[in-house]
């Protein structure tokens, strides 16, 4: 009884990292200072914590969830960003008080949201509470929401939309103050909503891309979600400011826009793939040659850098998915994921945890500690502006 | 090379710092003040990184404005004619 008790003490043991910018306080080291190398989280870090189910990461600070409900904040909180009740920045995880009592059924539906300001999401949520919103996702000066219903799935946009990325008009428009329908997502099943910089996109139930908002690479803005891919579906999208990331269902990584990606000084050496050549105002999506034979499980996309969790998946597995829904998929492969933790792009605040500021224009892998990344049963990334996260669980 | 193109009217006045500011990808801030602007400078950049933007604007809507936010005095080396090209 005891040793059936300790081991499962020892399953839900969380480990917590990050890394990269935190002169704002935004790592939770308690220190405002950056971070070449990967900072364990003694705080977060501990079996007698509740571990943190989700988190979301802006520009300079963090906000997690428990499984419980509970918020944590912490980093730059002179706009209010950190709904403490004050100004000021905070070098170490603090819990939010307000939302004790309300909105955890919404939060813990946040998932795969890039939340940029929690002002906005208690607008959001203000606006929206008559409806069920599903997902919330926030990009520089624009939030998105995602709405389901039960014949069909709303996106709201709301915020700056200068550069097309509300979709809530084929014109150009500046800003909007109350949350308008995306025009042409109407008869789609939307399984999940992205935004960050300029940026929005949507992935439809199907695995369909469509984005919307600044263009890519060299390519002029698009005021109405488009399709991005004929031929590629996927299971997961990152948005960086200048690049997005793209999992498919078999764990192959892509890279749309990227042009400067890893190298803000130099030129980029990633190959493109024309997948989209189709028209010519078309951003190319590539691959990332580096990461052929590698599964891939998650992706996730700061303002300049890339991250991602590896899984290994042997070849009847390959065929199970098949046969399978895109989101059974996912679930299956992280009951087999090899869980290590691979960077790449811009690294001049460390970003990229690999104990150096260079830049790197293909995939590295980062090393967390001494433990074998096979114990881990669970990893996940997140991306800040500048800065990167990861949890796991041993 | 500059990071990216932004007009100032995307830019936003921030009175503790006395500049206009526009988010920079590492979390801190693209800074320009009204001097700056006064003189010709196009170049907005981050303290915290080696990045910076170019401003697009008008010099002709920042000559003529005076700086009354500001309580430094004007350094006489600001106040010689700008060569515009």
């Amino acid at each position: 009884m005891e040793a059936n008790e300790r081991v499962n003490e020892e399953v839900q043991e969380q480990e917590v990292w990050s890394w990269g910018a935190g002169t704002e306080g935004q790592l939770g080291t308690g220190y405002p200072q950056d971070h070449h190398f990967p900072q364990l989280l003694p705080s977060l870090s501990s079996a007698t914590t509740e571990p943190i189910s989700f988190l979301s990461c802006g520009g300079a600070h963090t906000i997690a969830l428990t499984p419980s409900g509970r918020v944590l904040t912490w980093g730059r909180g002179t706009s209010g960003q950190l709904g403490h009740g004050d100004m000021v920045n905070s070098l170490n995880p603090k819990p939010v008080d307000a939302l004790q009592s309300f909105i955890l059924d919404a939060f813990s539906l946040v998932e795969m949201a890039h939340l940029a300001s929690l002002g906005m999401v208690i607008t959001v949520l203000g606006v929206l509470l008559s409806r069920h919103v599903e997902q919330i996702a926030c990009g520089m000066r624009h939030s998105l929401a995602l709405l389901k219903g039960n014949l069909e799935d709303h996106v709201y946009g709301f915020g700056s939309g200068k550069r097309g990325q509300l979709g809530t008009s084929r014109d150009r428009i500046q800003s909007i103050s109350l949350p308008q329908i995306t025009l042409g997502l109407e008869d789609n099943k939307i399984a999940s909503i992205s935004a960050n910089g300029d940026h929005s996109s949507a992935l439809s139930a199907d695995g369909h891309l469509y984005i919307w908002g600044r263009g890519f690479g060299s390519t002029t803005d698009v005021y109405c979600p488009h399709r991005a891919s004929a031929s590629l579906t996927f299971t997961q999208a990152a948005l960086g400011w200048n690049h997005a990331l793209l999992l498919t269902g078999d764990g192959t990584v892509f890279m749309l826009g990227g042009n400067h990606h890893g190298g803000l000084s130099n030129p980029q050496k990633t190959i493109l793939v024309k997948h989209t050549a189709e028209q010519s105002n078309e951003a190319l999506i590539g691959r990332i040659p580096s990461l052929d034979g590698i599964k891939v499980l998650q992706v996730a996309a700061g303002a300049e850098h890339s991250a991602l969790v590896t899984g290994k998946v042997n070849f009847s597995f390959s065929i199970v998915f098949l046969s399978l829904a895109d989101f059974s998929v996912v679930d299956y492969l992280y009951f087999v994921e090899n869980g290590v933790i691979m960077t790449w792009g811009w690294g001049e605040h460390g970003q990229l945890g690999l104990g150096n500021s260079d830049d790197q224009t293909s995939p590295q892998v980062v090393s967390l500690g001494q433990r074998p990344s096979q114990e881990c049963t669970r990893s996940n990334v997140y991306c800040g502006s500048g800065f990167t996260f990861v949890t796991r669980t041993i | 090379m500059s990071y990216d193109d932004v007009e100032i009217e995307d830019m936003e006045w921030n009175n503790e710092l006395q500049a206009f500011t526009y988010p920079c990808p590492c979390g801190d801030l693209f800074q320009i003040t009204k001097d700056e602007l006064k003189l010709g400078e196009e170049i907005a950049r981050c303290p915290s990184c080696s990045l910076y933007i170019t401003v697009i604007y008008n010099m002709e809507d920042f000559s003529g404005e005076s700086d009354h936010k500001s309580k430094k005095s004007i350094e006489p080396s600001k106040q010689q004619p700008v060569a515009v090209a």
